[in-house]
């Protein structure tokens, strides 16, 4: 099988005054052809950062990044910039997690949908023009050609993330990263929008990475979810297998962490208890152990290693969930 | 464009009128009916105001005082102009080429900006103009176009630091922004970014302090003449002021009158730079 882009050992570390924080450990991931993967887990978790380290975006100089980055057959991390540069928008584009902060406030929503048309596509003002209206339209914007005058701050958020949904897939890539594209829509906007997107993704023979801290989100819209905590993969499965048979206690710690409708009202949100480990000072042992419900001796000494459960269940954990003999209640 | 003009309290629209008649003196004010500036009128020597051949009065030695501020407007917008544009357009983009790039060529440019804004304006502006403006023989004297020349390439190096370091601000605040990394992962090459995307946002920032810029100029032009390097023999309201700084005891309004015009054209151009900072200083919570 091959894969359309696959990511090996990418470690990302910051520079900062208080030492080297790791945002991103080791981390490895395949994404075939065709299909979407989501990316899981809480604020803080690096999945933004692997996603933006993955496309290369991240700049800076006090950003270190490892690791080997394959985009079909090229390898994105020995090429130059300019290389790079040209496989962005027409290979890989990616959708921002505030629509409110992803579009120039002071440009027409015309001429950012044509920019890359033009610059990447080489068209002409006119061309540019009739595919802008096309592109609207595919992303189920009412009345284009007139929306194409606006400003961003005419538009709502819904309306805006559409904009930018029309932007990245302008110019046909192979490759989506939509980075939290939902968080700041309230949740009718939110299930259009991951609705469109599924859409799209069939419609554009597109593969999708779809970053998200609401399994809920991943659970109808992907094929793959890998489950990131403190910069590593803890959990990586179909998403079929994963919700059926959940190995690591932080995915079920995320997945309990939803409200239920039938839940008492007045009853309180369920959490998960602590914070995330001190990125720039990572405790020896399992990076979750701190907050876990099921935590042993052995969680807090060693740093678990990622295994497979046979069919390609990854997890990273001592004492899996399911293991009733291994764990001591 | 009027509607704005008519939305600005009264304060701004004055302003606005006088630097649009100043801009006109600069422009027509040769082609006017005045006296030659350079000319004394002997008769009339340090008239008051309201004379009836001289409207604004003559200075002790006769020189017609409303034609010289009319006049010098000229070589005030010249020099102004001329250094703020020039100064402006090299500062700003070494500071958003530096603030987009960050890195070592920030680090060497802002440093730069430093050290030049360490030096008091009068002094640096006065250092330049002894070393530019001196010709090798003493005897022949610096002609008047190679002394303005030299005065504004010496007010254009007092200006690249100031809006340079405002342009390298402005865009540090966007260049982090989501739609620069988003206009990245579409593909747009920098230069094409900090053209569309960079530039349109921080050109507000530097009009409002370009028009601050003038005021400094205008005033450093004036300063400049006072110490007697300025466009001595020229038509300048600087050097109105330098010519009668010896004698205004007799004809005190020769003082005067360009003093205040100066003063109103810098109080006009802060009021204006003011308002646009006001205006143009546009905040996401205000959108």
């Amino acid at each position: 099988m091959t894969s359309l882009l696959s990511i090996r050992d990418l470690t990302v570390r910051f520079e900062t005054p208080r030492g080297l924080l790791v945002a991103v450990r080791d981390v490895n991931l395949e994404i075939p052809h065709g299909t979407s993967m989501g990316i899981v887990g809480e604020s803080g978790s690096g999945k933004t950062v692997m996603s933006r380290a993955a496309m290369g975006l991240l700049s800076g100089s006090n950003v270190r990044r490892e690791g080997a980055i394959f985009f079909g057959e090229k390898e994105l991390t020995a090429m130059s910039r300019e290389e790079v540069r040209n496989e962005f928008g027409t290979g890989m584009a990616m959708i921002f997690q505030d629509p409110m902060t992803a579009l120039n406030p002071v440009r027409r929503i015309g001429s950012q949908l044509a920019e890359s048309l033009r610059v990447r596509l080489g068209l002409d003002k006119k061309a540019a023009r009739l595919r802008s209206i096309e592109l609207l339209s595919s992303v189920k914007i009412p009345d284009p050609e007139s929306q194409l005058e606006k400003f961003p701050f005419q538009l709502s958020g819904g309306m805006r993330q559409r904009v930018m949904i029309a932007i990245a897939i302008s110019c046909n890539p192979k490759l989506l990263f939509a980075d939290e594209p939902t968080t700041a829509l309230d949740v009718t906007v939110q299930s259009q929008i991951l609705q469109l997107l599924s859409e799209l993704r069939r419609d554009l023979d597109m593969s999708m990475v779809l970053v998200t801290h609401d399994l809920g989100v991943v659970a109808g819209n992907t094929d793959y979810v890998a489950v990131m905590y403190a910069g590593e993969i803890v959990e990586q499965a179909t998403t079929v297998d994963l919700f059926a048979n959940m190995k690591m206690p932080y995915t079920e710690a995320l997945l309990n962490s939803i409200p239920k409708i039938n839940s008492q009202s007045g009853a309180r949100l369920r959490v998960i208890e602590g914070r995330l480990p001190d990125p720039t000072q990572r405790p020896s042992g399992c990076g979750f152990a701190a907050r876990c419900s099921y935590v042993q001796a052995k969680c807090t000494a060693e740093h678990p290693p990622l295994v497979d459960a046979g069919n390609g269940h990854l997890y990273r954990c001592w004492f899996p969930l399911g293991n009733t003999i291994a764990r001591k209640q | 464009m009027f509607k704005r003009f008519q939305q600005a309290d009264w304060f701004t629209r004055v302003s606005v009128i006088w630097l649009f008649i100043v801009g006109l003196c600069a422009v027509f004010g040769r082609a006017l009916p005045l006296w030659n500036p350079l000319e004394s009128d002997f008769e009339s020597l340090g008239v008051g105001l309201g004379s009836p051949n001289h409207f604004l009065g003559t200075d002790s030695n006769g020189y017609d005082l409303l034609s010289n501020v009319v006049v010098g407007a000229q070589t005030s917008a010249l020099i102004s102009l001329v250094s703020v544009g020039v100064g402006g357009l090299i500062g700003a983009t070494f500071g958003v080429v530096a603030a987009y790039r960050r890195g070592r060529f920030d680090y060497v440019v802002n440093t730069v900006f430093n050290i030049f804004l360490s030096v008091p304006n009068l002094v640096l502006g006065l250092t330049l103009v002894a070393v530019l403006a001196t010709s090798s023989d003493p005897s022949v004297p610096v002609s008047v176009n190679r002394r303005t020349f030299v005065i504004i390439v010496s007010l254009t190096v007092v200006i690249i630091p100031i809006l340079g370091r405002i342009a390298r601000g402005a865009t540090l605040v966007w260049v982090n922004r989501d739609f620069v990394v988003a206009a990245r992962s579409m593909g747009m090459r920098d230069k094409d970014i900090i053209m569309k995307h960079i530039v349109p946002n921080v050109l507000p920032a530097i009009y409002a302090v370009g028009f601050l810029a003038f005021g400094v100029v205008i005033v450093a032009e004036g300063a400049l003449s006072l110490l007697g390097v300025g466009v001595i023999d020229g038509v300048s309201w600087g050097s109105m002021i330098a010519r009668v700084a010896g004698d205004y005891e007799f004809a005190p309004h020769s003082l005067y009158v360009p003093a205040v015009v100066l003063a109103i054209t810098v109080i006009s151009c802060n009021q204006v730079g003011e308002y646009l900072r006001s205006r143009l200083d546009l905040r996401e919570g205000k959108i």
